[in-house]
Parts: structure tokens; sequence; C-alpha cells
């Protein structure tokens, strides 16, 4: 097995193909992040709604990655490429992003709200000062559980189009060729801890050292 | 300073009235503890008069000022709030925590920074050695100090405090119910103190409401309350040990035979109490003497006698009822 090799002989590709590997990941979380946390703080906000939204996401996650491709490929306007690659791989990020920012949020001890409340906090100054850094470290989890997932399902872009990774796994699968396989899956894998041990950085940053003993930390 | 009106108020899908046609007055610099047993609607009256819950019927009048028409916000910054399980926020210090309400006033820095470092060290926390450490890092005890601090930042006429001594164990909370009383000496607080633990109610209250299931059974002072209690099931809270409670309650010195009346000279066997001590250290001093009576000072002079039969015949008067 000589995969290193296959990277030295094809430098220029596997160059462009990771980069576009990651913009497409970077872009995904960015978007995810964004709407997914502010739909999260919502339906933290309005229980009613909140079981149809968790739910959506779930179904969602459960339709294999390549049949979403396929089906939105096929709507006007989104067709091959980019777009479609990113709409698909927000929607699976939705599950755990989501899912995360409301529990965290529903998950402040009660007691704790109550006496924020009791103090004279307004509605919005309980959720920013109280409810949203005490969910932060149930967030990271998701953030975290998201960002591999979506490096990972972003391979299968490469059946619409994208040519990142993904490309190099499939055509290594289509040709026999080992190596061509273990080049994509390894910088895939490497991508993945990597933006992930980035993601640990940040946490660390942002979760306040009284809540580390929940982030499972020290 | 405080005028509860005739408030009610029933839960979504509760058979009865939580709270149920309480009227009550708190008048200023006094504590006022609710009393009875859980269920009885006392923290509910507590989290009626900051609104966070809005009672059904009946009006709460602060300072004169009807509670329905301030913000709650507002309103709850100017009423300090101690609640059992304390609610400190995790992820803030504990010089961060006591600085909460000052910041939601938006006061000055510096002015904030020199008020918590104060308040630190009146509930007997080192400023330097917790302030900058998290609630978790707390023992029970430093954390209820922290919850009263923190209620008390702003300097509140009124505090509310819910089972404040509660989450800790019995020899800590004695402490910490002295020294609260103590504190309260110096800045005579509007206090509403909810328990159910009556021998705190007795030990806190300048004033006792005694409830059950929702309505008030009994107001007065413990003494009062001790010596005449309204039924039975006012008579079962306070307990069995009424007369030696009452005991406590009692000084010395309004008991005594005053010295000049007494034939021989009191102090012969040397065991003094001071005048304002409670009968039941006087009884203590008997008992562990083998006396039947003690001299009663105040400072160095003995004023009077305090006899074993003198204190049975006082029992026998104010809770003497044959059972």
């Amino acid at each position: 097995m000589n995969f290193p090799g296959f990277i030295l002989n094809n430098t220029g590709l596997v160059y462009e193909y990771t980069l576009n590997h990651i913009a497409l990941v970077v872009t995904v979380l960015v978007l995810s992040l964004l709407l997914w946390t502010a739909v999260g703080l919502v339906i933290s906000r309005y229980d009613r709604m909140a079981e149809a939204v968790i739910g959506l996401g779930n179904v969602v996650f459960c339709i294999p990655s390549i049949s979403l491709f396929g089906l939105f490929m096929t709507v006007p306007g989104l067709g091959l490429g980019r777009r479609t690659a990113t709409l698909v791989l927000v929607l699976y990020a939705m599950m755990p992003l989501v899912r995360s920012v409301y529990m965290g949020v529903k998950s402040v001890d009660p007691a704790v709200i109550d006496a924020g409340k009791g103090m004279g906090m307004t509605g919005l100054q309980v959720l920013f000062k109280i409810q949203v850094p005490m969910a932060w470290p149930m967030v990271f989890a998701g953030i975290r559980v998201a960002v591999v997932l979506i490096t990972g399902i972003a391979t299968m872009a490469t059946f619409i189009g994208e040519k990142n990774l993904g490309r190099l796994i499939h055509q290594g699968i289509t040709r026999g060729n080992a190596d061509m396989i273990f080049a994509g899956a390894v910088i895939v894998s490497i991508i993945a801890l990597l933006l992930d041990h980035i993601m640990g950085r940040i946490q660390r940053k942002i979760i306040s050292p009284g809540l580390r003993f929940q982030a499972g930390e020290q | 300073m405080i005028r509860v009106d005739n408030i009610t108020k029933t839960f979504p899908g509760a058979e009865r009235h939580a709270v149920d046609r309480v009227t009550f007055n708190v008048n200023e610099g006094n504590i006022c503890v609710f009393a009875g047993p859980s269920g009885c609607g006392k923290t509910t009256i507590l989290r009626m008069i900051n609104r966070l819950i809005e009672p059904d019927e009946g009006e709460i009048f602060i300072n004169g000022e009807n509670a329905r028409t301030m913000n709650p916000a507002t309103l709850r910054r100017t009423i300090g709030y101690v609640i059992q399980q304390i609610g400190l926020l995790p992820h803030r210090t504990i010089e961060q925590n006591v600085a909460i309400v000052p910041g939601l006033l938006k006061w000055p820095r510096d002015k904030t920074r020199k008020r918590v470092l104060e308040l630190l060290e009146m509930v007997g926390l080192d400023p330097g050695e917790v302030g900058r450490k998290y609630p978790h890092q707390l023992s029970g005890g430093q954390m209820q100090r922290v919850g009263v601090a923190r209620a008390m930042a702003a300097d509140p006429p009124i505090m509310l405090m819910d089972e404040p001594f509660g989450a800790v164990d019995p020899i800590v909370r004695v402490r910490l119910q002295d020294e609260f009383l103590h504190l309260q000496q110096a800045f005579k607080k509007t206090i509403c103190f909810v328990t159910h633990d009556i021998n705190e109610a007795i030990k806190m209250g300048d004033y006792l409401v005694i409830l059950n299931a929702g309505r008030i059974i009994q107001m007065g002072t413990p003494i009062e309350v001790l010596t005449s209690p309204a039924d039975a099931f006012v008579r079962d809270l306070l307990g069995d040990d009424r007369g030696v409670k009452i005991l406590d309650l009692t000084r010395s010195g309004s008991l005594m035979e005053p010295a000049n009346a007494l034939p021989e000279s009191p102090g012969r066997n040397g065991c003094t109490v001071q005048a304002v001590q409670p009968v039941k250290i006087a009884l203590e001093m008997m008992m562990k003497k083998n006396a039947d009576q003690v001299g009663v000072c105040e400072g160095e002079t003995i004023v009077g006698i305090l006899t074993w039969n003198g204190i049975k015949e006082h029992i026998n008067r104010v809770s003497g009822d044959g059972s």
C-alpha cells in the first residue's frame, strides 16, 4: 500500500480537492451555526414548536445522504454543484445542532433561572446571561458532532458534481485503486480531526471554568 | 411596608386554592416568618410579593404602592431574594454573582466592586479567597452566605427569604441564623421569611404567620403564638415542648422575684444568670448545680432570684391546659 505516494504524485489534484472540501465544510458550518442556533433558541422559548422541529431534524437525518443529494439536485434553481451540496449538508447538521441548543437551554437548573428572575432579570436577560452561557457545554458537544458528520457526508457531494475528496474515494472504488481510496479517506479524517480540535480550542475559551466540570474536563 | 390584602391564588388544575384570602402586614424592620407544612402556600405568598406569581385576586402594596402597577423586573431589583437552592450562576465567579443586581441597575464599576468586597466580608467570607472562585468550588455554607450577600447587594429595603438556610447541616444552619440575626440588628431590613422548621420560625421571627392549606391559621409574635395557640393544628406544629420553647423566649428578669423582697442573700450558691438571658439558661444552671434557684444579675449587681417553683408556675399559667 502506498497512498502517500499517490498523494505526492498527484499534489495538484489532491490540493484542489482538499481545498474544495474544506471550503464546503466551513461554509456549511457557518450557515448551520447561524441558522440552527437561532432555531434552537426560538423553540426553547416556544415549546409547542419544539417537538415538530426536532422531529423534522430527525427525519432528515434518517434519509440516506446520497438520495437527498439526488433529490435536491432535481429542484429547479439548485441543480448540480455547490448550492445543492451546501443546502443538503446544512439540513444534515440540523439534528445535532438544533437538538443540542434546545436541550442545552432546557437543561439549565430551574433554581438558577428562578434566582435570575427573582433578582429582576428580564426574559431576554435570563436567556443571554443564564441560559445560553450555561448551555454552551451541550451546544459544543452538538457542534463537534456536526463538524465530524458534515466533513464525512460532504464526500457524497461528489455525485452531484462537487470536486472534493469524495471524488478520490469514488474513483478509487471504480478503478479498484486502494491507494486512491486511502488517500481520500485519510485526508477526510485529518480534516475532521483538525476541525474538531479547533472547536475544542474555541470551546475552552468560551465555556466558563465554572462549568468545566460539566463539560467533562478536569 | 408590605401590605397584603385578601390575596387568593389557584394554580391551573388544582383542586383547592394554593393561597386562600390571605391578609397581613409586615412592618418596617421586622422579620415576618411564614411557617406551615409543605403545600400550605407559604412559598406562593412569598413569590406573589415580588410578582414571580401573580395573585388571582387581591392586592399587594409595597410602601403604599400597588405592586400590580409596577414593572416586575424593576420591582424585583428593589427586593432581595434568597432561595433554598441558592441559584448561584455556576458560570460566574462569586464576585460576579454578588454583582448581578448592581449590574442590572447599571451601577458604576468601582462602586459595584467596592460594594461586593464589603458584602463578602460582611457575610463572613474572605473576598481574596473566594472572590475569584466559582460556585462549585464552595461548600454549602459558603454558598448560602454568597446567596445572602447577593440578595443584599443593592441594599434593598425588603428581602424575601425562602428557606434560606435549608440546604446546610444543622450546625452550620444555627451559625448562619445567628449571624443573620446579628446583621439584621444593624440593617433593620423588612423581611419575609419562609420556613417549615418551627424552631427556626420562633428564633428568627418578630412576627409569625402560621399557614395551613392556603389559609392563615394564626398570626402573632412568637410568644403570643406559643402561649395561646389558636387550635390543635398550631399546637401540633409547635410540638410537645411548647413550655420549654416559651422559656427560651422569656427573659430571666421577667420571672424573677426582686432582690429586696428576699429574706436571705440571693446569690449564695454563686450561680447567676443575666436578666436578659432566657429562662432556659437559668434552668440549665439549676440542673448543673443541682440547685432550685439562681441569682439574676444586671451586670455585676444581683437584682433578683429565679426559683424552680416560679418557673413551674409561669409555665402552668401560660400554657397549662391540662394536655
